[in-house]
């Protein structure tokens, strides 16, 4: 899974918008959306929110927790706690990447937004491979670890496994390999 | 005379708070439980400037620029004013201080605290500390003796006590007040407040009344009292000149007194009736600055004038009783003061200094006993401060009879002074226009419709106004500089109109720019004779009206014709324009006591004027104001007040109103409102945007518009039959318009009106199926009236399953009453067009009927059964469909209903659907089938081609009529079976789909049995 994938998905959230047209409900296969009605906030997916702001035919409202004060907040969170806090969207680091590009213009303060949000994504990272590197150092069989994002897991995902796996052939071939490289040698 | 008290302001989170004025009287200074300490500039300051002194701020005081507080960290510390620099800790105590204050020259500083310790601070010095120690209670308050001799302090032991600060000795102590164990837990706060300037009375509120202690006697010469305060009081505060004392107490009412008559001058409720827990006097003596323990902020202003209003004319009339006096008594030569002080009388003290309104008091003069001590240091004092009694001397003023300058220690009564029985005139409320936010906002909304946004900005650089459509279809945003200065506008989808009030040069102005204008010229402007000043605009379709400052009303057509005139009995409130409609309310008159006396228009204009509503009162809640105005998208006239009531025209209810939402009932904290921008009936929404803490939203960030449901304020609304009802109500409401809009000729949505019907009569039929449950057969038969003929033939079916056979008899009668109406209402219509006609059709929709029904009969003798129960004309369309699906349809959710307890049963049954019929009929009746059978059939019979005539008969005019006569029997029946087969499939599937939705549930669990 890449990236884009899980941006993909992201793009699956509701965000708040206020179109500037009127229309009737939309009837797609992924649910009814709408009516639009101009300057009435409604939900629509995240995907369908760029499209109409990038025809300029709305306006986003950012979500609730994408604001300065509550992002400083779990910020000091998750940088005092020792474990994963909770984060405010299971997308968050994707919502911020495609609603700061797209829509800067509607969300205030963005730029102090964007620091911010990559401020808890470089902690959070930072934790991630720190207990990697301890699941890997104590050579635990298994390990928990809540909170976690589908994108924040699905960064360490292919560097942890593949290196799991490069660790695993390598001691397996220390053991059991040496008495063969020693028939090897007969 | 009344002062005029500001709208409330939020200003800390709900808790104690304390207010103050700086110095200069420039500021309002208030602290609260949110740890700030904010800085008004004036009631309205939109962004008050904060310094942050802790978790939570206690207390507060100011005077020359050092700002001192109590917070919850224990410590009273300094900030510099208006800087908001820390500048030190002035004292700690072992837990948070609740009073701190300021002697008069600003040097020391007095703080209570609840560790039962007053200390007196230098503030200079914080070294130099003097700990007054005797209090068995948390300390309430204290107050500093303005020549600085003295502190009184007030604690939850129940006692007062002054404190030589010097000696840190105790002078007295008078057990006052109810004991509490806690700051918080007190009745009344008891903050005590010393007479400034004179020094002479402290004054101390013990539960509803203020009682004035004499300084140095310490005796107790007065009680000030108010019949209308009857809780504790919670405050009392000095005016700066020393002759107004103001208390407010726990129930939110602040009253001033006039220490020399002690006559109430001025009451005034708290508008929610909050706990005041604080008082300021603006050092001008003007404003009363109070705070309430929900964190608000208000002011009363124009003391100045009210008071010298009452006071001047009773200085004249005491004068002219002096006079008279002096007159018939023989009177001592004026003496100067220092001689009276030398004589060292005790009686003696006449010093009314009059000018600057200033009174001197004198009415608590005493018999000197034993406080020669003290007394020499107060009269000294006296003499220091009365510049006026020089003058008084030379005046003449000077009164020396005992009995008519002390006035002895017993109050007058504030019955003496009538004038303030009389009810009050309310400030009749100013022209606005709807949607808009305050003028004295720099940056506002003119406008807020369902069409766009008006903004208008007028600080120093820029004066301009935008306009932005919320479908950007209808135009482009626009930008406008605000030359001409205009604060009315109005937005449709044609044009804006925006007009301005006349200045010293220039006329008052309608300027419109009517952009959907095909030519070239999108713009046009008129001037208002001289002397007339624009108050209220709005647009309809096609027209401007505009409202003048001479109670007249003018249209113009948009193009900038202008048409009509005509006038208004009272100054415009504001208008709503809508269509053809224009919606006026204005002042019917003077109100009283808080209320607005507003009256009401509603016009049509157009080609055939007509005055729908002639000025009739407009309701409103009780002490409210108009808050906006306008027409739901729908075109029903709509309002709402200051207390947050929506209500709505009911047209079909002789154009009464209705309420409709309760915008205040959604909101979360009490200095919330709901702003409206809108109302529309279908959907129903209540278009509103949430402000937090204020009336109005800000135009930065841009606010979001949230949809508030409606819902009547019907009893019992949680019970499922109040809410029912409720729903059912509204739904008749919100369907008015649909008849409305088809009066006016409007294409009206079939489709929406056919579903809000279908709408209605499915809540009518669940308020029948819980009143049958409940075995109210009575309000049965009172909601069979209002149903509509088809759905009371279901009810009669439900009723008959549910085995309430005396109901059913009854709906039935009802039934038949329904179908003879709409028969004769029918015979009315069609005797216009073609008598002869429409009888033969009915006689062969009749004779059809009846032979199809023998037929029927013949071909399916097993469901006989059903048929008896059931109604016939249903019967009769099932025989010829397939039976599986119109029984399933027509039966299923009323057997899940009345067989809903046992379930498996009815599951089984609904295997089988003919055996299904016939068991459960014999189970329900096997009796009365039979009897019905004879008996009812033929009440039953008329029943089903009646109802058919109406849904039917148009149906079978048109297609029918004339082949109908020509053709053979045999073959109209073919023919007529298929049409009302697919009229009545229809309806059955419209009950269906209402059904399933109900009872979708156990539906699905039956087809999965199936």
């Amino acid at each position: 899974m890449d990236p884009s994938e899980v941006e993909f998905l992201a793009e699956k959230e509701l965000v708040k918008i206020v179109p500037n047209f009127n229309l009737d409900k939309l009837y797609l296969i992924g649910g009814d959306l709408g009516p639009f009605n101009a300057g009435l906030p409604l939900d629509v997916p995240v995907w369908l929110a760029l499209n109409l702001k990038q025809r300029q035919k709305c306006r986003i409202v950012p979500p609730d927790w994408m604001d300065v004060e509550k992002l400083e907040e779990i910020r000091e969170l998750e940088r005092k706690a020792a474990a994963f806090t909770p984060v405010p969207s299971p997308y968050y680091m994707e919502l911020t990447k495609l609603l700061l590009n797209h829509a800067s213009d509607n969300i205030p303060k963005a730029d102090e937004i964007r620091t911010l949000v990559k401020d808890i994504w470089d902690t959070r990272i930072a934790k991630l491979r720190l207990s990697a590197d301890s699941f890997v150092s104590q050579q635990e069989a298994h390990a928990k670890l809540d909170n976690l994002t589908l994108m924040e897991i699905n960064t360490i995902r292919g560097f942890l496994l593949g290196s799991l796996n490069c660790m695993y052939k390598l001691r397996s071939n220390l053991q059991p390999g040496s008495s063969k490289g020693q028939y090897g040698d007969f | 005379m009344p002062c005029e008290r500001k709208p409330m302001r939020y200003g800390h989170s709900e808790g104690h708070t304390e207010v103050c004025f700086d110095d200069s009287g420039n500021f309002i200074v208030t602290c609260g439980n949110d740890g700030d300490v904010r800085i008004w500039e004036t009631l309205d300051d939109e962004d008050p400037r904060f310094i942050t002194v802790g978790e939570k701020a206690y207390s507060l005081t100011l005077k020359k620029g050092k700002l001192v507080t109590a917070s919850s960290n224990n410590t009273v510390q300094i900030h510099t004013f208006p800087g908001g620099e820390p500048d030190g800790i002035l004292t700690r105590f072992t837990t948070h201080a609740t009073h701190v204050t300021f002697n008069s020259s600003g040097s020391k500083v007095a703080a209570g605290s609840s560790d039962f310790l007053v200390k007196v601070v230098e503030v200079s010095d914080s070294s130099q500390q003097k700990t007054l120690r005797g209090h068995e209670g948390p300390v309430l308050s204290v107050t500093f003796d303005p020549n600085g001799d003295f502190l009184a302090s007030a604690s939850c032991d129940g006692s007062v006590i002054v404190w030589n600060i010097e000696e840190q000795a105790q002078m007295i102590r008078w057990p006052l007040l109810q004991k509490t164990n806690d700051f918080s837990n007190a009745k009344s706060l008891c903050r005590l407040a010393w007479q400034p300037r004179t020094a002479k009375l402290l004054a101390v509120p013990v539960f509803t009344k203020v009682y004035l202690y004499e300084r140095g006697s310490w005796d107790h010469v007065s009680t000030l009292s108010d019949d209308l305060m009857t809780e504790p009081i919670n405050v009392a505060a000095w005016s700066p000149c020393g002759n107004f004392l103001a208390a407010a107490t726990v129930g939110g009412f602040i009253t001033v007194w006039d220490i020399e008559s002690k006559l109430c001058l001025e009451r005034q409720k708290h508008e929610k009736g909050f706990t005041v827990c604080s008082l300021a006097w603006h050092p001008s003596g003007t404003q009363i600055a109070y705070t309430d323990i929900e964190g608000c902020l208000g002011l009363l202003d124009g003391f100045s004038a009210s008071i010298s209003k009452i006071t001047m004319p009773k200085v004249n009339a005491e004068k002219a009783e002096r006079c008279y006096e002096d007159l018939f008594e023989d009177v001592d030569d004026p003496v100067t003061d220092e001689g009276w002080d030398d004589d060292n009388s005790p009686t003696k003290k006449a010093i009314s200094g009059v000018n600057e309104n200033e009174y001197e008091d004198d009415s608590f003069v005493k018999p000197a006993n034993g406080w020669a001590k003290n007394r020499g240091a107060i009269l000294d004092d006296e003499n220091s401060l009365d510049s006026g009694s020089q003058m008084l001397d030379q005046h003449n003023f000077g009164d020396n009879d005992p009995d008519s300058a002390v006035v002895t220690t017993s109050p007058l009564p504030a019955t003496l002074r009538p004038v303030y029985e009389v009810p009050q005139k309310t400030a009749p409320q100013k022209a606005f226009q709807p949607g808009s936010t305050p003028i004295h906002l720099t940056h506002r909304f003119m406008m807020w419709n369902s069409v766009g946004t008006v903004r208008g900005y007028s600080d120093e650089q820029d004066n301009a106004i935008d306009v932005e459509f919320h479908d950007s279809a209808v135009h482009h945003t626009m930008h406008l500089t605000n030359l001409l200065g205009h604060t009315m506008t109005d937005v449709s989808v044609e044009a804006v109109v925006l007009a301005c009030p006349s200045t010293d040069e220039l006329a008052s102005k309608i300027h419109c720019l009517h952009f959907s204008s095909w030519d070239t010229n999108k713009e046009w402007m008129i001037d208002l004779p001289n002397g007339e000043d624009a108050r209220a605009l709005c647009l309809g379709r096609g027209w401007a009206a505009l409202a003048t400052s001479t109670l007249m009303v003018r249209l113009f057509t948009i193009g900038g014709v202008q048409k009509e005139i005509f006038s208004l009995p009272g100054a415009v409130v504001c208008m709503a324009g809508h269509g053809e409609q224009l919606l006026i309310v204005y002042h019917r008159g003077k109100g009283f006591d808080g209320e607005q006396a507003l009256g009401v228009q509603l016009l049509q204009l157009g080609r055939k004027w007509r005055q729908i509503i002639s000025g009739e009162p407009l309701p409103i809640s009780y002490k409210s104001y108009l808050c906006w105005l306008g027409f739901t998208d729908e075109g029903t006239p709509c309002y709402v007040d200051s207390e947050g009531v929506v209500r709505m025209l009911n047209r079909s209810l002789g154009f009464t109103w209705t309420p409709i939402c309760n915008t205040r009932e959604a909101c979360k904290s009490k200095s919330d409102h709901y702003w409206v921008v809108g109302v529309h009936e279908n959907p129903q929404q209540l278009r509103c945007i949430p402000c937090k803490g204020s009336r109005y939203p800000p135009t930065l960030p841009r606010p979001a518009v949230a949809i508030l449901p409606f819902k009547l304020p019907f009893c019992q609304t949680t019970t499922e039959k109040g809410h029912l009802e409720e729903q059912f109500w509204r739904s008749v409401l919100f369907h008015n318009h649909y008849s409305f809009l088809s009066s006016c000729g409007y294409e009206i949505d079939e489709v929406g009106q056919s579903q809000s019907e279908k709408e209605h009569q499915e809540v009518l039929m669940k308020m029948f199926a819980l009143s049958c449950k409940m075995e109210r057969e009575f309000r049965c038969v009172e909601l069979a009236e209002l149903m509509t003929q088809n759905v009371v033939s279901l009810a009669i079916q439900y009723a008959s399953r549910s085995r309430h056979m005396a109901l059913a008899q009854r709906l039935s009668e009802i039934a038949l009453e329904k179908a003879s109406q709409i028969y004769s209402e029918q015979e009315e219509e069609t005797e216009h067009s073609d008598i002869r006609r429409t009888l033969s059709g009915y006689d062969q929709i009749e004779h059809k009927e009846n032979y199809h029904h023998r037929q029927t009969l013949e071909d399916k003798p097993d469901q006989e059964f059903e048929k008896d129960e059931d109604q016939e004309e249903m019967a009769s369309q099932d025989g010829l469909e397939a039976p599986k699906s119109s029984k399933g349809g027509r039966s299923n959710p009323f057997k899940v209903l009345s067989l809903g307890k046992s379930s498996p049963v009815s599951c089984q049954l609904r295997m089988g659907n003919i055996l299904d019929k016939m068991t459960s009929s014999r189970k329900s009746a096997p009796l009365s089938a039979s009897v019905r059978k004879s008996n009812k059939s033929p009440i039953f019979k008329p029943l089903p081609t009646q109802a058919k005539t109406k849904a039917q008969s148009t149906l079978l005019q048109m297609t029918d009529k004339k082949a109908v006569i020509k053709k053979a029997r045999e073959n109209n029946e073919a023919r007529d079976d298929q049409s009302k087969q697919a009229d009545l499939s229809s309806a059955l599937s419209q009950t269906e789909k209402s059904e399933t939705k109900r009872y979708g549930l156990s539906k699905q669990k039956v087809q999965l049995v199936m």
